[in-house]
């Protein structure tokens, strides 16, 4: 699904964030990667997604064969690719479900598939908002505006779980988030598992993982993956914390 | 003509000097002060960019090409698309002047009269001439106006009557390289209200100069929303002058969406206490289009409010200019004004000028303006392409939901869904320009 090699990049005013990280995500699986602020972890969500102002210098990434980095950003979320932003983006004027059932369509059409129009959209939207207990009337604001934490958390899962992606990646989705928004957020996910999709949690705590199991853990440090390992590393970083890592 | 005037003439107001035919059969007091407007205007003509109010506009291309007025059109096609769903009072004016045919009046309530200014000449003699009073004394262009005008409408609503459904007026122009001046008056007795949507358009090279007179009667009540889609060649220059009586409200709104070069202005003041003023609106200019809202709002009583909220965008290399003056006399105590004005520019040519005023003269007041200029938020327009919308619709979104925030605070509903459909159109074909 998604093969990461010697990938570096650097921010526009030069500074070197991702230092040569190698990873590989098969269909199925689901990946943690965990380190401390600063170690990079938003950076290389933010380069897989396409984001403006950062700039690879070396290294690939291939996406179901293809090169990723070569995609504008809108491509690469129309074949599959998901970012569940640590920060949602507030944008005025803008509805949800307008914005939401524009993104579905956009990826139907580029698939070849026949739009939904409104009614068939909204029948789609009111199952998935049940799981993430968003209510309707959070879907008529403007796109993530007046929401809580919270709600803004729990809209971003439920956007990947209408768009349905083949990767998806969440950007410390679990940060700022009670321990009952943190179980839905969970439970969202959990749901999303699926052998043809693989996801990859981005996370600084522990405490995501005991919610949503990965298949693997790796620890992200000063730009490189420096440990790798199944869930056991997870509680182990827990105890001693990313210190001891960098002392390993 | 031009042997009545005893003193120098701008050489730009000539040719309309020139062809000013005094009108046959007219009142005397109508003749009066037609010859009175054309002399202020031989006076003063064309303002220049030299003038604060007028700086932001180029109308040179008016005055090396005068457009005179025409002669009256035939009646055209009604632009369906154009027009409010539903509506039941409908007035037409074609190249400014009323057509039966295409206009409905029926079921008017009683208590209300509602025709064109020709027939309100006839009908509602002592009303009308009080239009004489409401000259827009030191406004270049109602000066032309009251000289040339060919017809208008006349809303006149009696005390405590309130008429619900929108009354809609549609001035069409049909090419014709002519400048037409419309001139209405809408007077509204203690405690009535309506609502008015005023559509504008045309095709090819025309002048449009429209006058109106507001005047609300104690607690009534005008929604009045216009709707400005000229041809990309059209001049079009808009002016009301609005009073206020005591607890008058009114909710004013413009969408300019089209046309070379369009001003817009409303002058309101406030006559009476605890008077409501809302002047809300949004302009989009593409291509070489230039669009102008200018208003200024003058405070003269107890406790009135103003709550104004203009958003523009501009592409390509359009112009657009916001122009706002708020004054607040000194017996205006406790008067609570607040004025916003935000703009989008799109594109490294265009430009947009911004000039929010206060003038405060009493101590016992609240008052807050506030301007921005800025482009397209980009985490906006990220975020928007990493959930799989293509680039150029998720600016269109993003531009819309921007300007969309002004229009959604219009009343009516079905008046709001016509101008929210009418953006969407404008802004999808923004992006071939």
């Amino acid at each position: 699904m998604l093969q990461i090699k010697n990938l570096h990049a650097r921010l526009k005013d030069g500074r070197e964030i991702l230092k040569g990280i190698d990873l590989t995500v098969e269909a199925g699986e689901v990946h943690a990667i965990m380190g401390p602020n600063g170690s990079g972890k938003s950076t290389l969500a933010a380069v897989l997604a396409g984001r403006d102002g950062y700039e690879v210098t070396e290294g690939s990434v291939t996406y179901q064969g293809r090169d990723l980095l070569a995609m504008p950003a809108d491509e690469r979320a129309r074949e599959g690719v998901f970012l569940a932003f640590q920060y949602p983006v507030e944008i005025p004027g803008v509805n949800n479900m307008y914005f939401l059932r524009a993104a579905l369509n956009a990826g139907r059409r580029h698939r070849g598939e026949p739009e939904l129009d409104a009614g068939q959209f909204l029948r789609a939207v009111r199952g998935k908002l049940k799981l993430l207990e968003i209510s309707e009337d959070l879907m008529q604001r403007a796109v993530n505006v007046g929401f809580s934490g919270g709600e803004k958390k729990r809209n971003e899962i439920f956007q990947m779980a209408m768009l349905e992606p083949r990767l998806a990646i969440l950007d410390e989705t679990d940060s700022g988030l009670d321990i009952d928004a943190l179980r839905l957020v969970a439970r969202g996910v959990n749901g999303l598992r699926a052998p043809d999709r693989a996801i990859v949690l981005i996370t600084h705590y522990q405490r995501l993982l005991d919610h949503i199991e990965p298949d693997r853990v790796h620890v992200l440090q000063d730009g490189r993956l420096v440990q790798s390992g199944d869930k056991s590393l997870a509680a182990e970083l827990e105890r001693t914390g990313y210190g001891a890592v960098d002392a390993a | 003509m031009s042997t009545l005037v005893d003193f120098p003439v701008r050489p730009e107001a000539r040719p309309y000097l020139d062809a000013f035919a005094q009108s046959t059969g007219e009142p005397e007091w109508l003749a009066r002060f037609r010859r009175q407007g054309l002399d202020r205007f031989a006076r003063q003509g064309f303002p220049t960019r030299r003038s604060e109010n007028w700086r932001y506009l180029d109308l040179q291309p008016l005055e090396r090409q005068p457009l005179l007025p025409g002669t009256p059109g035939r009646d055209l096609p009604l632009p369906t698309e154009l027009l409010l769903e539903g509506a039941a009072l409908r007035l037409v004016f074609v190249d400014a002047c009323f057509s039966p045919v295409l206009s409905g009046l029926s079921g008017l309530p009683e208590g209300v009269w509602l025709g064109s200014m020709r027939a309100a000449l006839a009908e509602r003699r002592e009303l009308v001439s009080t239009i004489a009073v409401d000259s827009g004394a030191e406004h270049p262009f109602a000066a032309l106006n009251a000289a040339l005008f060919a017809d208008g409408f006349v809303l006149d609503i009696a005390q405590g009557v309130t008429l619900d459904k929108p009354i809609e007026i549609v001035h069409l122009v049909g090419d014709a390289k002519a400048s037409l001046h419309t001139r209405s008056l809408v007077n509204l007795g203690a405690g009535s209200r309506a609502t008015i949507i005023e559509t504008y358009a045309g095709t090819g090279r025309y002048w449009r100069n429209d006058f109106a007179a507001w005047r609300l009667g104690e607690g009534a009540a005008l929604a009045r929303v216009a709707l400005v889609e000229e041809s990309d060649e059209a001049v079009h220059l808009g002016e009301v002058s609005a009073t206020l009586g005591a607890k008058a409200k009114l909710d004013g709104f413009v969408l300019l969406l089209g046309g070379g070069t369009v001003r817009h202005e409303a002058s309101v003041a406030l006559t009476g206490d605890h008077a409501e003023c809302g002047i809300n609106g949004a302009f989009v200019v593409a291509g070489r289009e230039e669009a102008n809202i200018v208003t200024s709002i003058d405070h003269a009583a107890l406790g009135g409010t103003t709550s104004e909220l203009i958003k523009g965008v501009a592409a390509g290399r359009g112009h657009g200019a916001f122009q706002g003056k708020i004054t607040v006399r000194e017996g205006a105590q406790q008067t609570d004004a607040r004025q916003t004005s935000r703009n989008l520019i799109l594109g490294r040519r265009a430009v947009i000028d911004t000039k929010p005023e206060l003038e405060i003269l009493a101590d016992d007041v609240k008052c807050a303006h506030g301007a921005s200029v800025g482009a397209l938020d980009e985490a906006a327009l990220f975020y928007l392409r990493a959930r799989g919308i293509p680039s150029d619709e998720a600016r269109r979104l993003l531009v819309e939901g921007f300007l969309r925030e002004p229009v959604e605070g219009i009343a009516d509903p079905a008046i709001r869904d016509h101008l929210l459909r009418r953006l969407s159109l404008r802004l999808a074909r923004l992006e071939d320009e």
